[in-house]
């Protein structure tokens, strides 16, 4: 039988971790264990986990230290593969999944393959705000064929990258291409990941398998919007996306994002010392080359 | 004689009691090849012995010859025909069968012959870590290459043949490598033992030149065991075995680590496309490729793999993308001890002032790496003096080389060498922790004894190990930094007995889950029942 395993990783979201974990227990195809990675949370995560100690399905793995969303999803998912899962669903814990949500993804990844007569690396749900708008921040980048299964009837779009809300990875995709690195703390971690495991085919979006990211507002990454409040998490962006795009790209594709970077500052009047912390980041981003460490396989 | 009978003798010689009951084995198969080979005609067959280092020459081409080396002495004559054929008038084939020297003049061939394994000794010998250096950087490098290259496969059967006998006895081909019974074969001859529980016929086919000392074992009483010598000649090879597939309704073929049988199921399965073709499968030899490229280079033709480790079910499926459904994981953890029986509930602690005994159990090879053990003990000795002590169990091609070093490195008195005359199980009873040095295993069996008495295992992060080692006595296979890694551990290990109780606890955790999986035992059974119905 297939093993699913649901990883969530979370940090300090009390308030909403509980609904998270509810949603995945009550999955019409439930998944064979669901492993929550509390990253160091310093808020009552504790207590709203220690309700599910003696869940036989369910796992807790207390980190002492905040690793990120990156840190954690790449620990889950090392953890998930060592207790012999087949197929890894990971999301964040702000993420409500529709009660059919991993079912329909399993199906829809096992009819794309099929359909395509090869594997594929992932499979992402839909992603919907609170509203049951799209969710800016989640929208996969489709590939140059994307409808290729839409008009063989499939309620499946092709695509190169998405965020790690509501993703499945089959067993295959880390031990062929790792873990995703754990180095780059949060953001731009799910691109980098998803991008790498495409050179095995493209992933898949399962329009029947639906998920609410409750997020404070709709909207994606944008440059313009970068304060002093929220510039820590700019400045790990910036990183990462620089080192991508010059490591995993060419030089040429860094500079056409720092251009965009520029362009978006500027448009959005960002003050100059932050931009200046900015550039610095994206020049940190060439020298910065993590490499993928990849899943022990234990059971 | 005992056995399947392909043949009868046209006389019953008296010299047969001179023969030992390994040599009489070695003969039958022999006398089933030629035969076999030659369906209608009289052999006569001249067979030799020695008393010096060969191993015995069977089926191969040199049996046409009826000559032989100075050596060689004749043990005597006899004549056989082939069952349920006409035998014509003319005269008998000659054929001259050696049935070579004796099990131990074999054992102490430590090295292949040639200057290169000559010069390689020497080195090994005088200098083992930085020879283990060089040798460990060779394998991250094929382990490199092999990992970014395809493995070529055999084409798809396209073939409607005729099939096996249908109405004669149900049988099963066996491919083994020798009939030396370590670890994997072990395994393959507890699977000739379940095939005739299952009412089939057991057939072997040995691959590798060996004395064959365990070819005598009761197990194999009630089969056709055929060691075979190389290279025999092609129209033989296939002669062999279309009259297997014609006197038998072969159901199945069960490949365990034998090349010349893996070389020919394209073969079988055009001409019996009915018979079933399955392998075992043990161990990634990152350096050869071993047997699982093999498998992987047939698997088209096969109908399905039967792995015993985590390790290899993801390398087939996920690595180089066998379909799931035709991979099976099934465990060999209770081979040689049934994990958690036995064991206390409680987990014994040391107590304050006893020394820490640190044991390794296994053959002198350079696979096992005894070398990096004495080290090991070198290094803990000189850094915890008398609070450790040593016991290092074993023998095998590197003996002489394990001696030497042991009195260089100043152990005697220290590591206490123990020969195979004494169990296995002493030692363990004794152990506090057990060290495996390997550079390449699946999962050794060694640790699931270790287990069951109690004893920790600090093992080389090689092979399936993780799966039943935790993560904390999991130390990297590279020479160095394995010695520096070990002796941390231990050394945590000795001062500090808790921890040595609550790692005893994780590594029981895993062993129990890694035995919680599908048994080897029970996949096979279900296997030749289907086979045999």
């Amino acid at each position: 039988m297939t093993n699913v395993a649901a990883v969530i990783v979370t940090y300090n979201r009390a308030d909403k971790l509980g609904k998270v974990i509810e949603n995945v227990l009550a999955q019409d195809r439930p998944a064979e264990q669901v492993i929550v990675v509390d990253n160091a949370s310093t808020d009552s995560t504790g207590d709203v986990l220690a309700a599910y100690e003696g869940r036989p399905t369910v796992h807790v793995e207390r980190l002492t230290e905040n690793t990120g969303g990156a840190g954690g999803f790449a620990h889950g998912m090392a953890l998930a593969y060592e207790r012999g899962a087949d197929y890894i669903w990971i999301m964040d814990d702000d993420c409500y999944a529709d009660p059919d949500a991993l079912r329909t993804l399993v199906e829809g990844h096992e009819r794309a393959e099929a359909s395509m007569g090869m594997r594929l690396p992932f499979a992402c749900s839909v992603v919907r705000w609170s509203d049951g708008e799209i969710c800016e921040m989640n929208n996969p980048e489709p590939t140059w064929d994307w409808g290729k299964l839409l008009v063989r009837g499939e309620q499946t779009v092709l695509v190169n990258s998405c965020s790690f809300v509501s993703v499945m990875f089959p067993r295959w995709a880390l031990t062929q291409f790792g873990l995703p690195l754990a180095e780059y703390f949060i953001w731009f971690d799910d691109q980098e990941y998803t991008r790498r495991i495409t050179k095995a085919g493209p992933g898949v979006q399962v329009l029947s398998s639906t998920v609410t990211h409750d997020l404070g507002v709709n909207r994606g990454v944008n440059f313009g919007d970068v304060n002093a409040g929220n510039m820590w998490k700019f400045e790990y962006g910036v990183r990462n996306e620089a080192s991508y795009r010059w490591h995993h790209e060419d030089p040429f594709a860094a500079f056409r994002f720092a251009q965009r970077l520029f362009s978006g500052l500027r448009g959005g009047g960002v003050p100059w010392s932050l931009r200046r912390r900015l550039a610095r980041k994206w020049l940190e981003g060439i020298r910065f080359d993590p490499k993928p460490r990849f899943p022990r396989t234990v059971l | 004689m005992t056995g399947v009978k392909v043949y009868e003798l046209v006389e019953e010689p008296d010299w047969f009691s001179v023969l030992s009951p390994r040599e009489v084995r070695l003969l039958e198969g022999a006398l089933a090849y030629h035969t076999l080979v030659r369906p209608g005609q009289r052999v006569r067959v001249t067979a030799l012995r020695t008393d010096g280092p060969h191993t015995p020459s069977l089926t191969d081409q040199s049996t046409s010859r009826i000559e032989w080396p100075d050596d060689r002495t004749v043990v005597g004559t006899i004549e056989a025909q082939a069952t349920g054929m006409p035998v014509s008038d003319v005269s008998a084939v000659d054929v001259v069968v050696d049935l070579g020297g004796p099990p131990a003049s074999l054992l102490r061939l430590e090295r292949p012959p040639g200057r290169v394994h000559e010069v390689r000794s020497a080195v090994r010998a005088r200098v083992p870590v930085v020879f283990d250096v060089l040798r460990q950087k060779r394998t991250d490098r094929l382990e490199n290459r092999r990992l970014s290259q395809p493995i070529p496969r055999v084409g798809r059967p396209q073939t409607r043949g005729t099939g096996s006998a249908a109405g004669s006895p149900r049988a099963v081909l066996f491919g083994m490598h020798w009939l030396e019974l370590g670890g994997a074969e072990k395994w393959a001859a507890e699977t000739v033992g379940m095939a005739r529980a299952a009412g089939l016929v057991p057939i072997v086919l040995s691959d590798r030149p060996s004395g064959h000392p365990d070819i005598s074992r009761p197990v194999f009483d009630d089969a056709l065991v055929i060691p075979l010598s190389h290279p025999m000649t092609g129209e033989q090879e296939s002669r062999l075995l279309s009259d297997l597939f014609r006197r038998f309704d072969v159901r199945g073929v069960h490949v365990h680590h034998c090349t010349w049988l893996y070389n020919r199921l394209p073969w079988i399965r055009a001409h019996y496309p009915g018979t079933s073709l399955v392998d075992s499968l043990h161990v990634l030899e990152w350096r050869t490729g071993g047997f699982v490229d093999i498998a992987l280079r047939m698997s088209n033709v096969m109908d399905a793999h039967h792995v015993i480790s985590p390790q290899l079910r993801d390398y087939l499926v996920d690595r180089q993308g066998l379909p799931r459904d035709k991979v099976t994981l099934a465990t060999l953890a209770d081979l040689t001890v049934e994990p958690a029986v036995g064991r206390a509930a409680e987990v014994p602690t040391r107590s304050p002032g006893e020394p820490l005994t640190i044991a390794f159990v296994g053959r002198f090879t350079q696979q096992k790496r005894p070398y990096l053990f004495l080290r090991l003990a070198a290094r803990l000795r000189a850094r915890l003096g008398d609070r450790v002590r040593f016991v290092m169990h074993g023998d095998g091609e590197l003996a002489s080389e394990v001696r030497a070093d042991h009195a260089r490195l100043g152990l005697t008195g220290v590591v206490e060498l123990r020969g195979t005359d004494r169990p296995v199980t002493d030692t363990l009873t004794e152990a506090d922790v057990l060290v495996i040095s390997s550079d390449n295993e699946g999962v050794t069996l060694t640790s699931f004894e270790a287990d069951a008495h109690d004893v920790l295992v600090v093992s080389a992060d090689v092979g399936s190990q993780a799966s039943v080692v935790p993560e904390q006595m999991l130390v990297p296979r590279a020479p160095l930094a394995f010695l520096s890694e070990a002796e941390r551990v231990i050394t945590r290990l000795a001062d500090d007995p808790d921890l040595a109780a609550r790692l005893l606890l994780s590594q029981r955790a895993r062993v129990d889950a890694f035995a919680a999986l599908p048994r080897a035992r029970d996949w096979t059974r279900a296997l030749y029942e289907r086979w045999a119905s």
